[in-house]
């Protein structure tokens, strides 16, 4: 492969094209510099021959020299008769007089009012620093006479600066586009000469350049203003993060996310184990109705929450009449991330008590051990890593929520609310926004690494491929009551909040006047525009992220390349962040050249796409794993290229996991708050951020009509998904066989 | 449809993967270096992680030679990737794709040439006649037989014409009356179409019976190449006797070697063998290797080596005495055993054999 022959290849290919690149980059910057100084010197000789000839008249126009040269400065020197020479003036700015002072000894600002004094213009050769606004920029210094009518004496001359700041913007543009383009022509190169099989070693290039733009440069960004306070290196934002009054911040996420992880675990456990491991009845219903918050916007829990509970609540003050109570806090907070919180915790378990096979609890029993020490010394021992799996999730997810809090926190402080507030209150401080995000980075991930590389190689459970039918009733009628009891319970009231939201859509000003009303549904016209957007953008990345995650899934099942580890782990990175930092990093990297993106939809979609990959790459690594390789090496032999072979083979078989992983994006897209809400513009707004906006105004109604709203499209589209899964079970069956 | 048969051949072919752990390398293949002939059909035969999947994947090119070159015809083909290469495989789990009909499975590699639609039906139907499928076009695979699903295979690998055929012991998940029947099948076809092809199993009779060539290979060495018989009758290595069928064998020191026999030491007892391997010389210590077929009881004293029988077992057309001897058990094969004395368990015999049936090898296990 790497065959003396490809490597001169390559070696002349590149030094030609870098040749080209170094070349054009200074033909552009030259010219460019050359052009600068041109406009700027007509400008300058411009703006002096809008003189006026009354010298009270002086300091105003002076100050109008930045309309004509953007941010320059300018002062003014008389011509002095008796000493035929120039002498400076208060009339002017103060950054001009400054620098006229700091340099007025040096011999080129003599030379350039002498050439002054003959009618010359003169620009200064070498730049010089001004301070402007307490910040240090480079200038160029032009000086110009101004003649007298008669036009042949000069009445005076000015000193005009002109900070070099948009020539060097650009400058730092040109260098950054043209060492992109060397990186990339080297790169494709590379791929071109040393691997056999291109289109694979561009796919995998795509792929690195996606990540490499859309998740590690922004980090990396997020790191680096971190630590710049002012323009230059500081740990500040750091220790303000880490004083006491942050570190209260974290501790209210961690108590928040153990108490929510704990109440979720032990709910899902009961919930998953009826399902799973007796013989109760309703199980489809009951797993629908578990399943429910998942797929429901992030604030619609907390919403009927505070509609039922809240100070105005109905519950709490029409039929309880309690005053002293509130909602708002770690006890309010729990209740609804525990509501929408534990399916995960469901999901998680019920997957793993499905797969222990009933006969370990058959063989217990037959060894004549008690149905409780059954469950006791068996059953709960093969579910524990399934449990704490469950715990770290909910606490993740608990940790990196951000919706909630924004609505029910109250007086408890946490980490996700806070970074938000820094960037978007007073403050205005992306860094320490940054920094409050990276805080909340260090349990999640860590809990995250737990669960990965601990728990799940903990598991004891083995897929036998041959599912036992018979079922072991382990639960006694009473315990199976209490059981059910208290799901039942669960459930009801999740069907209470939902409820809740709906009548809210028909009530006039809930908590005071509850008469019905038409008159919220206005909030449909009213958002329309935003409702199209969501329903846009979502609908634009849900393809995009699903082709991206089968793509490479089929690269890092059945590929082998250099790097490939590495690929993973970024493309698993936002899984584990939480969104309000991957929303404050995407500010802070793509709001500057070359990659203005902030404001556009593209961002919006970028950040849904690379948020849900990690979940579409899962569920393609699996699908792919249940395939017999020798399909696809099938299809290559009989002569399909890569993209033909994924595009006939692969992509038809892994369509299970393609249309969930893009039914997962829309969901997600539909209902993501915490690192949109840095996104958005006037012109991409997003309903959930609308949502958020009409209940902190209080408007109940309307918010309750954009709720239900999301929920029917999300419900809509999730059913669509279901259906065109299922007409797919047959392919399914058949790979799993095979 | 002819097409002119084309060489398969490999140059010092060697291939290593990293270890689990990605540090050190394990060799698969190790130097090989052979030639298919045009419209040759060559068996790799070997125990199961000997590599010889390996060097058929690396003809097929889904992997790629750490080193060597292999040519198909005079092109070169080792950088090509397996699209571009003029071969077709047969997978031991067939590689049906199972979200295509029958009919879509065989016209898959027709469709990618762009072939008209119209002959493409004219086509398949001709070639799922010829695999006896005629009938079974709209079919999901998975609604056929495994045998009818090997010829699916069979038929997709073959209608877009290729020069080389390579099976990936396509038999093995067949059960042993189908297994006949489609040996006798691919031989048929191969012949009829002079396509070369190589031929990975573990199976010896699958080997001794298709191919014109055997491949012997052992932990990505090439043990020995030849025909059938040879590979039986003249194996060069214990290995190579004890996999390609069933062999006792005795230890021997050698004596001299005069017209064509080597005088060795069996036991005390002076023996004629008329054959030896290549690395043998006098006074090796060596092994006498003779299959069951080979040998004959005699009456005690009269053949070489004396023993008693422990066991008969009756197999119809020929039976298999055990008999305990000072080197252990050794298993004498008499055929058609109503025609010959039987000495019955408990008796004591005497093997014989004849210095021509009989082959001196190295006393290395490998």
């Amino acid at each position: 492969m790497f065959t003396k022959k490809r490597i001169i290849q390559f070696c002349l290919a590149a030094m030609v094209f870098i040749a080209a690149d170094v070349w054009m980059y200074h033909s552009l910057n030259n010219s460019f510099s050359v052009y600068v100084e041109q406009r700027n010197n007509n400008e300058v000789g411009l703006f002096v021959q809008t003189a006026p000839e009354d010298q009270s008249d002086i300091a105003l126009w002076l100050s109008g020299v930045s309309t004509i040269i953007p941010s320059s400065q300018a002062m003014y020197f008389a011509y002095d008769e008796t000493s035929f020479d120039f002498k400076p003036t208060k009339d002017g700015s103060q950054v001009a007089e400054e620098l006229w002072l700091a340099n007025r000894q040096n011999p080129l600002f003599a030379q350039a009012l002498e050439s002054a004094y003959y009618l010359e213009s003169m620009q200064l050769p070498s730049t010089f620093q001004a301070t402007i606004d307490g910040e240090r920029v480079p200038a160029k210094i032009f000086f110009a006479p101004i003649i007298a009518e008669n036009g042949y004496e000069a009445t005076g001359a000015v000193m005009i600066l002109v900070p070099t700041s948009s020539a060097s913007d650009f400058a730092r543009l040109l260098r950054i586009l043209a060492i992109g383009a060397g990186v990339a022509f080297l790169a494709i190169a590379w791929v071109i000469t040393f691997t056999r099989d291109p289109v694979t070693g561009f796919m995998v290039l795509g792929l690195f350049i996606i990540v490499g733009i859309f998740v590690a440069f922004p980090l990396f960004e997020a790191i680096r203003l971190s630590f710049i306070r002012q323009g230059s290196f500081s740990f500040e934002a750091w220790k303000m993060a880490l004083s006491p009054s942050y570190i209260v911040a974290l501790w209210g996420s961690l108590r928040l996310g153990v108490s929510t992880a704990t109440i979720s675990t032990i709910l899902g456990f009961i919930i998953a184990f009826l399902v799973e491991r007796t013989s109760f009845k309703q199980k489809k219903l009951i797993t629908t109705l578990a399943t429910m918050p998942v797929i429901s916007p992030p604030f619609s829990l907390s919403l009927s929450v505070i509609l039922l509970f809240g100070n105005n609540g109905l519950i709490s003050k029409q039929l309880l009449q309690l005053h002293n109570t509130s909602i708002y806090g770690l006890g309010g907070l729990t209740l609804v991330q525990t509501i929408s919180m534990f399916p995960i915790a469901f999901l998680t378990i019920s997957g793993v008590l499905r797969q222990i096979d009933s006969t370990v609890e058959d063989a217990s029993l037959d060894l004549s051990a008690t149905r409780w020490q059954t469950f006791k010394s068996i059953t709960l021992p093969l579910t524990v890593p399934g449990i704490l799996s469950a715990w770290m999730l909910v606490f993740t997810n608990s940790l990196a929520d951000f919706a909630n809090p924004l609505l029910l926190s109250g007086n408890l402080r946490v980490l996700s609310t806070e970074a938000y507030m820094m960037v978007t209150g007073r403050m205005n401080d992306l860094g320490g926004g940054a920094v409050l995000s990276f805080l909340l980075l260090l349990p999640t991930v860590s809990a995250f690494m737990v669960q990965r590389f601990w728990v799940s190689r903990k598991s004891f459970v083995t897929v036998t491929g041959k599912p036992s039918t018979s079922l072991t009733e382990l639960t006694t009628t009473p315990v199976r009551r209490i059981l059910s009891g208290v799901t039942w319970a669960v459930l009801g009231f999740i069907l209470m909040l939902y409820l809740t939201i709906i009548a809210g859509c028909f009530v006039r000003n809930w908590g005071i006047d509850y008469t019905f009303t038409w008159e919220n549904w206005k909030a449909i016209p009213d958002s329309w525009d935003s409702i199209t957007s969501t329903v846009l953008l979502a609908l634009v990345s849900a393809p995009v992220a699903g082709i991206i995650a089968m793509v490479a899934a089929m690269l890092i099942v059945r590929k082998k390349f250099p790097g490939k580890r590495l690929l993973e782990v970024l493309m698993m990175t936002p899984y584990a962040i939480p969104g309000t930092l991957i929303g404050i990093a995407y500010v802070i990297a793509f709001n500057k050249q070359p990659l203005i993106l902030v404001g556009t939809g593209a961002i919006i979609v970028i950040n849904y796409v690379i948020r849900e990959l990690p979940v579409g790459l899962e569920n393609g690594i699996t699908a792919l794993h249940q395939i017999d390789p020798s399909i696809e090496e099938a299809a290559q032999d009989l002569g399909a290229d890569v993209p033909t072979v994924f595009k006939t083979i692969v992509l038809p078989l892994v369509r299970p996991a393609f249309i969930s992983s893009m039914s997962y994006t829309f969901v997600r897209a539909m209902t993501a708050v915490s690192a949109i809400i840095f996104l958005i513009s006037a012109k991409w707004y997003h309903l959930t951020i609308k949502i958020l906006s009409y209940s902190e105004n209080l408007r109940f109604g309307l918010a309750s009509v954009l709720c239900t709203i999301l929920i029917v499209i999300v419900l809509g589209v999730f059913a669509l998904m279901q259906i065109l899964v299922r007409d797919d079970k047959l392919t399914q069956k058949t790979i799993s066989t095979r | 449809m002819e097409k002119k048969s084309v060489s398969v051949t490999l140059e010092n072919v060697t291939k290593k993967f990293k270890d689990v752990k990605g540090k050190a390398d394990v060799i698969a293949v190790n130097n090989a270096d052979f030639v298919v002939e045009p419209g040759e059909l060559v068996t790799l035969l070997g125990p199961s992680g000997c590599g010889k999947t390996t060097t058929l994947r690396m003809v097929a090119g889904f992997e790629l030679p750490t080193d060597g070159k292999i040519l198909i015809g005079d092109t070169d083909v080792t950088m090509l990737p397996p699209n571009k290469r003029d071969t077709a495989t047969m997978f031991q789990s067939y590689g049906l794709f199972p979200h295509m009909s029958v009919f879509d499975n065989v016209a898959y590699g027709l469709k990618l040439r762009k072939i008209p639609s119209e002959e493409i039906k004219k086509r398949v139907n001709e070639s799922l006649e010829l695999v006896g499928l005629a009938t079974y076009g709209d079919r999901a695979p998975s609604k056929l037989s495994g045998g009818q699903q090997q010829r699916v295979a069979l038929a997709r690998s073959l209608i877009v014409t290729p020069s080389v055929l390579l099976l990936d012991e396509p038999l093995s998940n067949l059960d042993a009356l189908l297994r006949e029947q489609m040996r006798v099948e691919i031989k048929r076809i191969q012949k009829s179409l002079g396509i070369t092809a190589i031929y990975v199993t573990h199976d010896r009779v699958e080997a001794m019976s298709l191919s014109d060539r055997v491949i012997v290979m052992k932990n990505g060495f090439i043990r020995q190449i030849g025909a059938p018989d040879v590979i039986y009758e003249q194996p060069d290595s214990r290995f190579v006797a004890g996999f390609v069928g069933k062999a006792a064998f005795f230890p021997v020191e050698i004596g001299s070697h005069e017209k064509g026999l080597w005088s060795c030491n069996l036991g005390g007892k002076e023996v004629k063998v008329a054959q030896a391997a290549p690395d043998v010389k006098k006074g090796d210590s060596a092994v006498l290797m003779a299959r069951p077929e080979s040998l004959r009881l005699e009456k005690t004293g009269l053949g070489h080596i004396d023993g008693k029988v422990r066991m008969n077992v009756y197999l119809g057309n020929s039976l298999e005495s055990f008999v305990q001897t000072p080197f252990g058990e050794v298993l004498v094969q008499i055929d058609d055993p109503h025609s010959k004395k039987v000495y019955r368990e408990g008796e004591d015999v005497s093997i014989g054999f004849s210095p021509d049936r009989v082959r001196i090898l190295s006393r290395s296990e490998d």
